[in-house]
């Protein structure tokens, strides 16, 4: 026992536990998708969608944080309402049935890399941190083997309800999500077969090395879209839930946060799929036309153009909210006072960041220059320097998937939802083909291009 | 007759959905960028902060017009009560002061729990005393009989919210009270 401690520093016990907080990331993302999802469907339908829930600060008065606030209410409300089973249900099941798919929101991420591994000199020792939480060479094939378990979730769900709709959602769910599993897999072969491994983090450092995914492998990049949004049983793909045939799919017997549970469950599923989608093919958490190694040897001017876009991003803010609030005063709203005083909270935020963004880049960029040991031939910084870029690879991988949860919730609330027999057509007889065919095609030029292994 | 309504055959681009799914895309991307940068030309409106604009042809909530001395242009005649499909109007006649008209309404109550808002009440009355134009289109009240007008409640409207209208500047207060009640002279009895 004694041993196992002594095996590894302090500090690489304290950031390996530390590292175990990164799997609340998808779940987190669940706090961004609800806004963006209601707020981004009232857009494109041309309403304001939903912003009157508000929290009441002093002086500020009603703070409603441009319908942030409506998470908590929807989450308020389905914590305190009553939980409630049917007469005839499956105990056991039908209580158990919800937290499958939300449990493996927090299980699938483990082997997702949120930035690359953390190599610095700690006293006269060179510490390596690898960046995922499990680091396996089977890394992705772990992260679809969880992921596809909580099809059980969507199964038993519909079968422990005892009613006849949710279990013909339940088994509507769960053909199209095994179904679309296997064109998922296929798809993400390409990529595995040119970077030689099944490691994510070994994916990404290959895309660092040459080139994102998506220019090398568009076609998959497309299948993998395709049924990533199908696995997750979203729209257009969400016949499961088809409210004109089906009333509400598998959660229909279900309420409360049970309800939420699979709404949870969903949500996080989108964020992890959308950060898988990221890592494959938009180069994961690599800046574009940066190694590792360059970020950390310019920390500094990196350092210095995150901050600068942070300044930008808040006087665009401000922007937008003057013009808004120009255009809102010249109306006849009878409550000007209040949305003002709001508003005014907002300003002044906005203004105290942009300096502070601006001197911080300034500092960042004129004083901060890493000192490096030579390791082995390669430089290693220090533990400032590898947790600062650690930092700065998040963000950026961050900005790429909320890009991909957009993906999502555009081309839901574009398209129709598929009739159950054109899913199954363009799955196995279309997608299935493509991906194959994409697949082979890659292993012969790759084997031509790159030679043996 | 029957109307055939012939759609156009699809080509070839449009029957591989993919092409047409990125035009729907495209579509809803405008409509969102719209909404996120151009918030405020976004054609709804924050309902109870901003009023919607309301004609004045409208049928909304009922007022009763009142003749230059105040009282009720109401003479019991219940047209209105005969016309109403919804048997909504309760009318109760007495003698009036004024030696000129017969009757005048002691009680005149409208129920607009029941009203269907159809404006036959309005049609019906022969000395324009009854109208629908006051644009008052929300009706919340915690109960019921709070939705019982009376009298009071349908003469108390002011002449200042209605300055197009002629008949109602001769109501007291309004701009042309003191000629008409020149013209309308003393109550006699």
């Amino acid at each position: 026992m004694m041993e196992f401690i002594e095996s590894k520093t302090w500090i690489e016990w304290l950031l390996t536990i530390a590292k175990l907080a990164l799997a609340f990331i998808p779940v987190l993302f669940i706090l961004l998708l609800i806004p963006m999802e209601r707020r981004g469907a009232g857009f494109i339908q041309d309403r304001q969608g939903p912003n009157r829930s508000y929290i009441k600060i002093p002086f500020f008065g009603k703070i409603r944080a441009f319908g942030w606030i409506q998470n908590c209410c929807d989450g308020l409300k389905l914590f305190f309402k009553e939980l409630y089973e049917p007469k005839n249900v499956h105990k056991v099941l039908f209580s158990l049935a919800p937290a499958i798919p939300f449990g493996l929101t927090l299980l699938t991420p483990c082997v997702l890399p949120y930035f690359a591994s953390l190599n610095f000199t700690f006293g006269d020792t060179v510490v390596h941190i690898p960046a995922a939480n499990v680091d396996t060479d089977i890394g992705i094939l772990l992260m679809f083997g969880l992921s596809s378990l909580s099809v059980f979730g969507t199964v038993l769900s519909g079968w422990a309800s005892k009613s006849k709709f949710p279990l013909l959602g339940a088994l509507r769910a769960t053909a199209t999500s095994i179904s679309y599993e296997v064109c998922l897999g296929l798809s993400m072969m390409g990529m595995v077969l040119l970077a030689g491994t099944f490691n994510v983090e070994g994916i990404v450092s290959w895309q660092e090395n040459h080139v994102w995914g998506i220019f090398v492998q568009p076609v998959a990049f497309f299948c993998f879209l395709l049924s990533a949004i199908a696995e997750t049983g979203r729209p257009p793909f969400d016949v499961s839930e088809g409210d004109p045939e089906l009333v509400a799919g598998y959660h229909l017997e279900y309420g409360a946060m049970q309800f939420g549970m699979f709404y949870m469950g969903e949500y996080g599923h989108v964020g992890i799929n959308s950060i898988l989608m990221a890592t494959l093919f938009l180069g994961g958490y690599s800046i574009p036309f940066m190694t590792t190694a360059d970020v950390q040897a310019n920390f500094g001017g990196v350092l210095a153009a995150l901050f600068g876009i942070c300044a930008f991003l808040a006087l665009a803010f401000l922007h937008m909210v003057y013009r808004w609030l120009r255009e809102f005063n010249k109306g006849k709203a009878s409550n000007k006072d209040e949305i003002n005083k709001e508003y005014l909270l907002y300003k002044i935020i906005a203004w105290v960041a942009v300096p502070v963004f601006i001197a911080l880049a300034i500092a960042s960029g004129l004083f901060l220059h890493p000192e490096a040991t030579m390791v082995n031939g390669a430089p290693v910084y220090g533990i400032g320097t590898a947790l600062g870029t650690a930092a700065v690879q998040f963000l950026v991988l961050m900005v790429k998937t909320v890009f991909f949860c957009w993906v999502w919730i555009w081309v839901r609330w574009t398209l129709p939802r598929f009739r159950y027999d054109q899913i199954m057509h363009l799955g196995w007889k279309i997608l299935l083909n493509i991906a194959l065919l994409n697949l082979v095609v890659t292993a012969v030029i790759a084997k031509l291009v790159m030679g043996g292994n | 007759m029957v109307r055939v309504v012939k759609h156009k055959e699809m080509n070839l681009i449009e029957r591989l959905y993919i092409f047409e799914a990125f035009r729907g895309l495209y579509t809803t991307i405008k409509h969102f960028l719209r909404g996120f940068f151009r918030y405020e030309t976004l054609p709804t409106t924050g309902y109870p902060e901003v009023k919607p604009y309301i004609p004045r042809d409208y049928r909304a909530k009922h007022r009763m017009m009142v003749r230059p001395d105040g009282s009720p242009r109401c003479v019991a005649c219940f047209m209105c009560a005969s016309a109403c499909p919804a048997h909504c109007i309760f009318i109760e006649a007495a003698q009036s002061a004024d030696g000129r008209i017969e009757k005048k309404a002691s009680r005149f109550e409208i129920d607009h729990s029941v009203c269907i808002f159809c404006g036959l009440c309005v049609e019906a009355c022969p000395v324009d005393a009854l109208r629908m134009d006051t644009c008052e289109t929300s009706f919340v009240h915690p109960k019921r009989k709070d939705f019982i007008v009376n009298l009071t409640d349908l003469t108390s409207w002011n002449p200042k919210d209605y300055p197009d209208d002629p008949q109602s500047q001769v109501a007291p207060g309004g701009t042309q009270n003191k000629q008409a009640l020149e013209v309308w002279g003393e109550v006699k009895c």
